[in-house]
């Protein structure tokens, strides 16, 4: 949660990282594993290129999948009848571009990707098809995929709580799962939250139980909470926070510490919000609302000694009061 | 930026806007439509737009929409014609197609403005899964055109995918 969430990369480290993923992709190569891993660990901004690199792939081909037969054929035909068209009567290329680009930027990618998504500061709940309902958090974009085997929940970004349905309708008993870019998961009865960071994906589970798809699995019960890489799974402490109390507008902690604090209301807002080192380890317990993180912050100045400078209304900083 | 008086700017443009619209389309009841979605979009994205040239910003966004519904029209179009060339029992419902006519037609535009090469390579690798190499001999060029190609497609979709990080 240090990284702002509006990083922005640059375009040389983003074309290396594609050029790492093609390289990869054309076989299996062990030594050319090793280099391209050493190029994700040479920089912190090499990692997040790669990992956004393959998560944009992985979403792109979830969408290229679902295409049914015959329709690369009919995307070909129809980009160059159109080519044709806009040369005839627009005649202008140049001009066109930004046209498009507008109309692309607001409607095309979102939809593509994630067929269920919040933007930053929204929250939404979902009631699904077999009973289950689902509460996307702050920025999240996830994919259902229900079929006659498994009710499969694919994140993407972002935190959701699931409160597992029943699926009546079902023939068979089908299984809900939940797969982040780490592990996969699988819920047994049950009301669970599993959030996506950057690095590792975070598990809590409120009610019932779930099991982490991996080797061995591993059975995680109600109260626990487990941080998941690729590699591991390890139990964490009781968290400062009520990893819940989000799906009802809300946070609540049990002293926590204000830059953690601070971390956790920047998921909410855009641009920057950050806090002073001397004021980071004040600590903090009481229920706030999402619902204004701008009268949160002031309320936080009326509790706390610190003070709130707005230098714009996207670039904030918590400082000691002085 | 001057302040936005969207009445005005339609009192000023709009018979303009449409004659405009009815010289590049078939017909004028597309070109009224066409001329009140722009106005809309303008007036839903007001801070978004700088208007110091009312005429060029109207005549870029319309000719966004104009591409669009070219986009729609040119996938049904080729969508049906490819429909005939499947067997019977492959052939979807109805309902399928129509899902896969709005699925195709956000991949549509997400490919939009990539060069003809560079679309025809990445849709070899995305929609019929194939290799590098297979698609070279496909296109009949260099095993690094493709890879540059299929690169330059993904760069693309990069930009689209998390353009919101470049706003901040």
């Amino acid at each position: 949660m240090t990284t702002p969430p509006s990083e922005k990369l640059d375009p040389r480290i983003v074309k290396q990282a594609i050029a790492w993923h093609l390289r990869l992709q054309a076989g299996d190569d062990s030594e050319l594993q090793r280099q391209c891993e050493h190029w994700r660990g040479r920089h912190a901004s090499h990692e997040r290129a790669w990992q956004r690199v393959c998560d944009m792939q992985r979403e792109l081909g979830s969408e290229f999948d679902a295409l049914p037969k015959g329709a690369a054929d009919a995307l070909e035909t129809s980009a160059r009848r159109l080519q044709r068209r806009r040369t005839l009567k627009l005649l202008c290329l140049g001009l066109l571009g930004t046209g498009a680009t507008w109309t692309t930027r607001e409607s095309l990618w979102q939809p593509l990707l994630a067929r269920h998504r919040t933007g930053t500061g929204e929250r939404r709940r979902l009631r699904l098809e077999d009973g289950t309902e689902l509460h996307l958090n702050t920025d999240t974009a996830l994919d259902l995929h229900f079929d006659a085997e498994q009710r499969l929940i694919h994140l993407y970004h972002g935190e959701i709580l699931v409160v597992s349905g029943a699926d009546p309708g079902a023939p068979s008993r089908r299984p809900l799962r939940v797969r982040t870019r780490h592990r996969r998961f699988q819920a047994i009865g049950t009301r669970f939250i599993v959030r996506l960071n950057e690095d590792a994906t975070l598990l809590s589970v409120e009610q019932g139980a779930v099991a982490i798809d991996a080797i061995p699995p591993q059975r995680v019960e109600t109260g626990q909470r487990y941080r998941v890489t690729q590699d591991e799974a390890t139990l964490l402490a009781p968290p400062a926070m009520d990893p819940s109390a989000w799906s009802q507008g809300l946070i609540v902690t049990r002293d926590m510490r204000l830059a953690d604090f601070i971390a956790e209301i920047s998921r909410y807002r855009t641009g920057y919000l950050g806090c002073a080192d001397s004021v980071a380890d004040l600590r903090l317990s009481g229920v706030y609302r999402l619902e204004d993180t701008d009268q949160l912050l002031t309320l936080l100045a009326r509790t706390l000694p610190v003070d709130i400078h707005y230098r714009t209304r996207w670039w904030v900083r918590v400082e000691p009061r002085g | 930026m001057p302040p936005l008086d969207p009445d005005a700017l339609y009192r000023e443009h709009h018979t303009w806007l449409q004659r405009w619209l009815r010289s590049r389309l078939d017909n004028s009841a597309d070109a009224a439509d066409l001329a009140q979605d722009t106005f809309i979009r303008i007036l839903l994205h007001r801070n978004r737009y700088e208007i110091q040239a009312p005429r060029a910003l109207l005549r870029s966004i319309a000719s966004g929409l104009m591409v669009d519904r070219w986009r729609r029209a040119e996938l049904e179009r080729a969508w049906q014609e490819s429909l005939l060339h499947l067997a019977p029992h492959e052939t979807p419902s109805p309902e399928t197609r129509e899902m896969a006519l709005q699925l195709l037609e956000r991949i549509a535009s997400l490919l939009d403005g990539l060069r003809p090469r560079v679309r025809q390579a990445f849709l070899l690798a995305q929609c019929e899964g194939l290799t590098h190499p297979q698609i070279a001999e496909r296109m009949g060029i260099s095993l690094r055109s493709v890879e540059r190609y299929v690169g330059e497609a993904l760069f693309h979709c990069y930009q689209l995918r998390y353009a919101d990080d470049l706003d901040g």
